[in-house]
């Protein structure tokens, strides 16, 4: 276009998009000395657009940094060679807009709640923030560190019901009243309305659909609970653990200034046991769509499973080869799992291939120079008008490192991430992040440090709106 | 021509004057001779002459062309003579005078006297002939006036004359015709043709009759002498007929070996014969070995294979050193001549030390030049022509074949996260038999409890000592801890365990009715929090060991968990205590050295006890050592047995790491020395062929350690990855490696206070 200056060099490129805003397919003639900006600034003058948008070049799955030429030498490519570049939006570099400190370490964060912020936290309380940072709720749901934290689809603003999971065993499904926190000075309603027994050992996830609940522990098993609070024990109370539930309860009683004593939750039994992991599983998680029958599991057995939540039965398996699986997300399709595992790597497995090999090969592989925590997939776009969004987001996660670097990754460019921040920056000691999790545009970053949210663009329509 | 003339004239004239005068001679000597000559008659003139002058002998000058057969014909007639001298030797001896006459006439060719009566006197008397000046006298010398002497005559081409003779007159050059002349010459004269140029002369003279006939000789290749005779007869003087010995020679009698059969001939014979009848000799030989042909294709045979043996050593070449005038540079210096000197012929690095000559005929004989050929001789002798074949070892392939590390993951290589301690020396850490929980103790007493993913600490215990040792119960029924602190043991329960479990592990450690005390009581005392309230802030059971002013050093779980060892320091510091006995006891009433530590076989009832050299193997069911293993080391600091029971690793301060097959020998099947500094801690893990090894130097180092179960395997040991990350503090580096049971993990503690997981 621009490019007849005629001694510059120049490259033969042609543009491919998944965006909405496609060129056409010619072949353009790119001066070798562009970057991003000038390809960016090409794209929107060619397509006119009314507002511009910053747009990322994949030149062969890999995102352009420096200039054309650069990247030429850099990978022994010839002038005359045609590129192929595909551009998408990209991403404004992550801001962060709030710092939630706690006094110990925040293994779960959720967002999902619009306004509020969750988090279960090592010291076994729960805590629930609005958007200003207040700090609107402390439910102390457990004895022993709480390891997750959900918050259950069918619950609405004036009960908020919030399962969590912890090291004591148990799940805890908790009513919270957060319709009556508008008033100021007034902590609303928590009331921890029933226990979910069946692990013997502690447990590492929890996840809710609208109707069940499901629980992951160390012991290998798979929890399936409904959602509905029975009125009376379903499990028996054992008597040593009656003994040390009554003794601790007496001594938080105590240390609870006098607080009136809450009625005990109810014990309720699980519906089902999804029963195959041989190690420990470490997370679970619901499928896309609000009325999925589907249920995936991660474990310390290298394997990613397929549940069948209505029969309680495993339907596919994705076996990895040493890859002990710390975290597990669902992209915003529902169609492909990532996975991150101690190898230091984010795997992205298809759910719909079928499992025939022993080992399944990994569709991509996104490298972190340290363990990866927790892995977050871009939630579905909550209005349907940003289809544009849906493209982008199918490709976007976030991964939490034990390094303290939350990276922003697009599935297209695997190499490296597309964007990173630090997340406990100026923190002494550990900056180790547990969990993330992304929506609405703000990414929640729990760990060692507390929790910090980031705004992270997903896309330019997605701040705008 | 003239002469020649004259010369036949004279002939002639001497030959009628002898016919003349001399009498006839007596007819018994020639008798032959006429018969011959009438033989001869065909030949013409000579033959006439011969028969005409009568006497051939007569001639000094020989006819050319009838020389021969003249002489032949003397030949004969001496001959003859001879013979019938033989024959007639009386006769001749009576007429002697006159044969004398008749012999010397035939012999002697110069003039002879004639006898006559003197017309004066009338006495008879001796004329000789008149002596013809020219005739028998050598023409060359009278005839050639020119006396130059053999001198290039073209000297006097330009004079009027060709020389001088005798007298000094110069011969003047004679007359030469033209070619006209010559060609008419040879028209006219028909001697022309036989005439050469004589350039003494400077003019043509006709040649002689000899001159002629050597020409012809040599022309028809015969012997240039006339006077040789290639066919003269044979003269047999003792052989032939009539001239044969028929007498002996000697008078002896005849031997009687000539006549009489030899014994011995025939004892030899008797020999052979008897060889031949016991077959030891086969007369006649199969000719079956012989029956292949004796020719054979030389072409058929294919050229040897194989390189063509090598030439033989070269001689080095002299150089600008061996010259007899070498350059100044090359001379050697004083010093360098002493140095020379000073060495033995052998290590000697040249043979030769250059010497300065100004001229080649001042060199010497070269002194060594016996011993250098000698030399030469024993190398081009003694050089071995086989090809020596280089050995070509690739160092490479002396590097035994190891699998590629890549090939054996998953093993540890990152850390994963660190577990702070506060800059306190952590000196033990356990990993729950489940692999989900880490205890850590440090040296000020605190003892962590957090997750080995996460590393979150969980609980923390504080005791008032430093921690020894800290070691989970194998077992998976019950879940607790022992922690060694001071003189104490103290087992503690983790929180957040399930009821059963809880209930369980208490019942274990604090049973409400005690079991009966034993016999002889021991020194260790147990005592123990009733069930109902213990909890896990406190220990539950806690031993009481004699006093010792260090902690145990070590506890160490039998696999069921019933029993545990603690090492203490001093004498007697081994107590196996059985937990559902609550009761302790010492294995050992006293122990060669001071013991480092102790083990137990994980299948078998057997003991292993590491003394600061030697590691024992007793089997504590029969109290009986077993073997004694010699590693090596002179400070043995860690050990540990693989899960199979079969092989053990021991670790020393002095940086080696030895591998035993204990079904092998007592000595080490493998040294491993890695470490830079003194090894603190080697851990089988229980389940992935992996073990870890860390050291002083701040490092772990991860070795894969396949052991087959096929005995004659031995076992596999690769190294796989060196873990740095662990701070040296004060020379001390990692003090403890743990596996984590069920994950290629591993937990090690430093002496900076960190505890680390190293994750796959």
């Amino acid at each position: 276009m621009a490019s007849t200056s005629g001694s510059e060099p120049t490259h033969p490129v042609v543009f491919t998009t998944q965006t909405p805003y496609p060129l056409p397919s010619q072949k353009f003639m790119i001066p070798a000395s562009w970057k991003r900006y000038q390809l960016s600034q090409l794209v929107n003058k060619a397509l006119s657009l009314p507002k511009p948008i910053p747009f990322e070049f994949l030149v062969r799955g890999e995102i352009l940094r420096g200039t054309l030429a650069e990247w030429c030498t850099e990978h022994g490519v010839g002038e005359e060679e045609t590129l192929e570049i595909e551009y998408f939006e990209s991403v404004v570099p992550p801001q962060r807009m709030s710092s939630l400190p706690h006094e110990d370490w925040v293994s779960s964060i959720s967002c999902q709640l619009p306004g509020y912020f969750l988090t279960a936290s090592y010291d076994g309380a729960l805590r629930i923030f609005d958007y200003s940072q207040k700090l609107v709720q402390s439910i102390p749901a457990h004895q022993a560190a709480a390891t997750s934290a959900c918050i259950v689809p069918s619950s609405t603003p004036e009960s908020v019901l919030i399962a969590s999971a912890s090291h004591d065993l148990t799940a805890r499904l908790t009513r919270v009243d957060l319709s009556s926190s508008n008033a100021e000075q007034q902590a609303p309603h928590a009331e921890t309305v029933a226990s979910l027994h069946l692990h013997t050992a502690p447990l590492s996830s929890v996840a809710a659909s609208q109707t069940h609940i499901l629980t992951s522990s160390w012991d290998g098993l798979i929890g399936l609970f409904d959602v509905n609070i029975p009125e009376t024990d379903e499990v028996p109370l054992d008597a040593a653990d009656g003994a040390v539930e009554n003794r601790k309860k007496r001594r938080k009683i105590a240390t609870e200034d006098g607080e009136a004593a809450q009625p005990r939750p109810k014990r309720k039994a699980p519906a089902a046991v999804l029963k195959s992991h041989t190690a420990r599983v470490s997370r679970v998680v619901f499928g896309r769509g609000a009325d999925s029958k589907n249920a995936y599991s991660c474990g310390m057995d290298s394997t990613v499973r397929t549940w069948d939540v209505e029969n309680g039965v495993c339907t596919s398996t994705i076996t990895a080869a040493n890859k002990p699986f710390l975290d597990l997300a669902l992209t915003v399709s529902g169609n492909s799992a990532l996975a991150a595992s101690t190898d230091r790597t984010v795997s992205q497995y298809d759910l719909r291939a079928a499992t025939t090999s022993t080992t399944t090969p990994s569709v991509a592989s996104l490298m972190h120079p340290a363990t990866p925590s927790c892995v977050a997939a871009a939630a579905p776009p909550s209005d349907s008008s940003s289809a544009v969004n849906a493209a982008a987001a199918e490709h976007q996660l976030v991964t939490g490192a034990y390094d303290g670097v939350v990276r922003l990754w697009d599935l297209r460019s695997t190499k490296s991430a597309v964007a990173s921040f630090k997340a406990f920056e100026g923190r002494e000691g550990g900056k180790k992040i547990l969990s993330v999790d992304w929506a609405r545009g703000m990414v929640g970053v729990g760990g060692e440090g507390g929790v910090e949210v980031w705004k992270v663009g997903e896309g330019e329509r997605g701040l705008s709106s | 021509m003239a002469a020649a003339e004259t010369k036949k004239l004279s002939k002639k004239r001497k030959a009628a004057q002898e016919e003349e005068e001399t009498p006839a001679p007596p007819p018994s000597a020639f008798p032959q001779e006429v018969g011959l000559e009438m033989g001869s008659e065909d030949e013409g003139e000579e033959g006439e002459d011969v028969s005409d002058d009568g006497e051939v002998d007569e001639f000094p000058e020989i006819d050319a062309r009838s020389d021969t057969e003249d002489e032949a014909e003397d030949g004969d007639e001496e001959d003859d003579e001879s013979e019938e001298d033989v024959d007639e030797e009386e006769e001749e001896d009576l007429d002697e005078d006159d044969d004398s006459d008749a012999s010397e006439e035939s012999l002697h060719v110069w003039p002879k006297p004639k006898t006559v009566v003197s017309d004066i006197t009338g006495q008879p008397k001796r004329v000789y002939p008149e002596i013809e000046p020219e005739y028998d006298s050598d023409s060359s010398t009278e005839d050639t006036p020119n006396r130059v002497g053999n001198i290039p005559m073209h000297w006097y081409d330009d004079l009027p004359h060709v020389g001088y003779d005798i007298n000094g007159k110069k011969v003047l050059r004679p007359a030469r015709g033209d070619e006209l002349d010559k060609f008419l010459k040879t028209v006219e004269d028909p001697e022309s043709w036989t005439s050469a140029f004589d350039k003494n002369l400077q003019m043509d003279k006709p040649l002689t009759a000899e001159e002629l006939d050597i020409i012809r000789r040599l022309q028809e290749g015969e012997n240039p002498d006339a006077n040789y005779d290639p066919y003269e007869p044979t003269v047999e003087w003792f052989t032939g007929k009539g001239k044969e010995e028929v007498m002996p020679l000697s008078a002896a009698p005849e031997p009687k070996r000539r006549w009489v059969p030899s014994k011995w001939e025939k004892q030899k014979v008797m020999k052979i014969v008897r060889a031949i009848r016991q077959g030891r000799i086969l007369p006649n030989k199969p000719k079956t070995a012989n029956n292949q042909p004796q020719f054979y294709a030389i072409w058929n045979d294919e050229a040897p294979t194989g390189p063509a043996p090598p030439p033989a050593p070269k001689p080095r070449l002299p150089g600008h050193a061996e010259s007899y005038n070498p350059p100044e540079e090359y001379l050697p210096t004083p010093e360098e001549r002493a140095k020379w000197e000073a060495t033995d012929p052998e290590d000697r690095e040249r043979e030769h030390l250059p010497q300065k000559y100004s001229a080649l005929r001042l060199v010497p004989a070269y002194d060594n030049f016996i011993k250098e050929r000698f030399n030469r001789q024993l190398d081009l002798y003694l050089a071995p022509r086989v090809q020596r074949v280089k050995l070509q070892i690739d160092p490479e392939s002396l590097i035994p074949k190891l699998p590629s590390p890549s090939s054996l993951r998953p093993f540890p290589v990152y850390r994963s996260l660190q577990v702070p301690h506060a800059d306190v020396r952590v000196r033990a850490i356990s990993v729950s038999p489940d692999g989900q929980w880490v205890v850590s103790g440090d040296e000020s007493g605190v003892v962590r409890l957090w997750e080995v993913i996460v590393g979150k600490e969980v609980k923390r215990w504080t005791f008032k000592s430093k921690v020894g040792a800290i070691e989970w119960c194998p077992r998976t029924d019950v879940s607790f801890f022992a922690v060694a602190v001071e003189d104490h043991i103290h087992f503690v329960i983790p929180p957040n365990i399930p009821g059963p479990v809880l209930t369980a592990t208490q019942n274990v450690l604090a049973p409400a009715t005690l079991p009966p005390p034993p016999a002889n009581p021991s020194p260790v005392k147990w005592s123990s929090v009733p069930a109902s309230q213990s909890s896990s802030d406190s220990p539950i059971l806690t031993l009481s060991l004699p006093s010792s002013p260090e902690p145990p050093k070590q506890l160490v779980w039998h696999r069921k968990g019933d029993y545990l060892a603690s090492v203490s320091e001093g004498q007697g510091g081994v107590w196996i205590h059985q937990v559902s006995r609550r009761h302790s006891q010492a294995p050992f009433k006293k122990v060669k050295g001071t013991v480092q530590l102790v083990l137990f076989h994980p299948t078998k009832p057997h003991f292993f006890v590491a003394t600061q050299r030697y590691v024992r193997m007793y089997n504590l069911a029969e109290q009986t050592l077993l073997k004694t293993l010699t590693p090596g080391i002179r400070w043995i600091s860690s050990m540990d047995v693989h899960p199979s029971g079969d092989h053990l690793i021991v670790g020393g301060y002095d940086r080696k790491l030895c591998w035993f097959d204990l079904e092998l020998s007592d000595k080490p099947y493998k040294i491993l020395r890695y470490h830079s500094r003194a090894l603190r801690s080697v851990h089988f893990h229980p389940t992935y062929p992996l073990f870890a090894s860390s050291s002083d130097d701040g490092s772990i180092q991860i070795f894969h350690a396949r052991v087959y179960n096929d005995l004659m395997t031995n076992p596999l040991i690769v190294p796989l990855k060196i873990l740095r990350g662990h701070t040296v503090r004060e020379g001390l580096g990692v003090f403890s490696v743990r596996w984590v049971p069920r994950q290629p993990w591993l937990v090690s503690a430093g002496a900076d206070g960190q505890v680390s997981v190293w994750c796959s």
